[in-house]
């Protein structure tokens, strides 16, 4: 075996690290596909209400955009010592309601220590924050759908179904229809 | 020399008598022609490609089942660089090296499209890392030009989505930058490669500042740090390449400073607690002096005029004199150590930032009173005068005073 050298590697070298770099990468994307899997598997998974969003925008490209309930929280949830600031990180903390969804119980600018049973924490940004509330943004504001299928999903309320893994990542792993009879909030 | 030269100025060498035709061809020998440098078009070609074939797949992607879509962007992946390695085998390394880098590409997209299949959300910026660390490792493994541009780039996205999105600072990130390609550019050393990762440093420096919500000016400490490494770089052009960004960033700064800073509005947000901030940028002083004189460039340390914390005076009219006398003293000695070393382009580089510098200085302050003929004239004069007294002073040396030729 060759002595190890990076300036520059010797031909069969360079070709031997050159397998092991694409193996790592394939390798890579093999584990996101998994983790996929795995968040849905291993998570929590809680329902989110939307509520229409404005019909003029509703399909961009080939994602619905999603308009959560818990996207507008009011300011008196906020945990903080702080003001809460725009673009900042924070962790919502959801309770279920009654009515088989959940909706948000509190905001924390860091991770709580201890939950309530039932309850879960999804994390989000500060998008905007004002007087009486605060909008925020989890990352699941699209969601991507088959062709021409989305756009008869957005006049109405939708229960959205997302995963949420103990590691801290998140996926939306259902997405239905509402009856328009549940009654809001 | 060039064969070009040769070619088209040796045959007139023969027909004078000054060299016999062997001689004429020991010359040619002597410099080969070289394989011609592509350079960029490699890199250039492998992004327009890679931006079609997504641009392809992306409009029927929705369609394809999940499976056919994972195994659609591997086997792109694995091709682009199994056709890497096929024709840098063959001796082709512009193509070859396209084909690595656009597989490159595609290891981005593909964590990012294999991300959107699942519709997971991630919180940290692990993805874009993985993708940087094999830019790091390829440009290594390759020991690409190119694949360091590119991965320059790659850290910037990385770094900027998630100062942008994440709201977080990624210190792997640039660790890897400075780090790992910092690394290879110090052992391969090489001007373009200098200016575009020295420049991909400060945009990193400068989301860290951000992040940290402190004052600005502290984007001058990591800015000089990058710029001392340069002191120490033995590679006399590609140090000065290096080290052209941060003078630019400062130069910059200070000239904004001089224009805008007797609004005054904002001189709050530029003076950091005064002894944390000058003891940090003094030690970067000295480690900068300290290569500099290991080096054997102690003349460059006029550079560091431009760090002159000017932004401690009072917002108003003495902030932007303050500011118009570190610009000066800059370019005054950029001018001076031109004409001492004779060198061509410094001097014009050195007349420009002067010009640039009395222009600011003028509409700053005499704009309002001078009559506009004198205006000019006045600063016609100045320039005439400077110039005819840096002549007499570089012909004044006595040519022993004359700096060494630069050191490889």
């Amino acid at each position: 075996m060759t002595t190890f050298s990076l300036f520059p590697p010797s031909p069969e070298q360079r070709r031997r690290r050159a397998v092991l770099a694409v193996a790592a990468q394939v390798l890579f994307v093999l584990l996101v596909a998994a983790a996929g899997y795995a968040v849905s598997h291993y998570g929590r998974t809680v329902a989110l209400r939307t509520s229409p969003v404005d019909p003029r925008d509703l399909l961009r490209g080939d994602y619905v955009s999603l308009n959560y309930d818990i996207s507008q929280v009011p300011r008196r949830l906020w945990r903080g010592e702080a003001e809460p600031r725009r673009r900042r990180p924070v962790y919502v903390e959801l309770q279920p309601t009654a009515a088989g969804y959940y909706a948000a119980a509190a905001v924390y600018p860091a991770e709580p220590a201890t939950l309530p049973t039932g309850h879960v924490v999804l994390r989000g940004w500060i998008s905007n924050a004002w007087r009486q509330g605060l909008q925020l943004r989890y990352g699941l504001e699209r969601y991507y759908v088959p062709e021409n299928t989305g756009l008869g999903l957005q006049r109405q309320p939708l229960l959205v179904r997302v995963s949420i893994a103990p590691w801290g990542q998140s996926r939306i792993t259902g997405i239905e229809k509402l009856p328009a009879a549940a009654s809001p909030r | 020399m060039s064969q070009q030269f040769l070619d088209t100025e040796g045959p007139g060498w023969v027909e004078r008598g000054i060299i016999s035709t062997e001689q004429l061809q020991q010359l040619r020998a002597l410099y080969p022609a070289q394989p011609r440098a592509i350079g960029l078009l490699p890199l250039l070609g492998s992004i327009l490609v890679g931006l079609s074939a997504l641009s392809l797949v992306a409009a029927n992607w929705q369609d394809l089942p999940e499976a056919l879509r994972l195994a659609l962007l591997i086997g792109a992946l694995m091709a682009a660089y199994a056709g890497g390695e096929y024709f840098l085998a063959r001796g082709q390394r512009g193509l070859g090296i396209g084909l690595v880098s656009l597989g490159l590409l595609l290891f981005g997209a593909g964590i990012v499209l294999t991300s959107q299949l699942y519709q997971l959300i991630g919180y940290d910026v692990t993805g874009l890392l993985a993708w940087v660390v094999a830019g790091v490792v390829l440009t290594y493994v390759y020991q690409s030009r190119t694949l360091l541009l590119l991965t320059v780039f790659i850290g910037a996205l990385a770094q900027g989505y998630s100062a942008g999105s994440l709201s977080s600072y990624s210190y792997a990130t640039a660790a890897l930058t400075a780090g790992g390609l910092g690394y290879y550019w110090w052992r391969r050393p090489d001007g373009f490669c200098g200016v575009v990762l020295a420049t991909g440093l400060l945009w990193q420096s400068a989301l860290l500042i951000d992040f940290l919500h402190i004052k600005i000016t502290w984007f001058f400490v990591p800015a000089m740090l990058i710029y001392a490494v340069g002191d120490w770089q033995p590679d006399r052009p590609a140090a000065r390449a290096w080290q052209a960004p941060p003078l630019v960033a400062a130069f910059l700064f200070m000239l904004g400073l001089a224009m805008f800073g007797e609004a005054g509005s904002y001189t709050d947000r530029l003076r950091p607690q005064l002894v944390g901030f000058l003891g940090a940028l003094l030690l970067v002083l000295l480690v900068s002096v300290a290569g500099k004189r290991a080096r054997g460039r102690l003349a460059s340390t006029a550079d560091w005029l431009l760090l002159l914390p000017g932004y401690y005076f009072p917002g108003g009219l003495p902030l932007a004199v303050a500011a118009l006398v570190v610009l000066y003293a800059y370019s005054g000695s950029v001018l001076y150590r031109g004409f001492r070393e004779q060198a061509p382009e410094r001097v014009n580089l050195g007349t420009v930032l002067f010009v640039l510098t009395t222009m600011v200085a003028y509409f700053k302050l005499t704009w309002d009173f001078l009559n506009k003929s004198l205006f000019f004239l006045l600063g016609g004069l100045l320039l005439l005068g400077l110039s005819w007294y840096l002549r007499r002073q570089a012909r004044a040396l006595p040519p022993s005073d004359q700096p060494p030729t630069p050191q490889s």
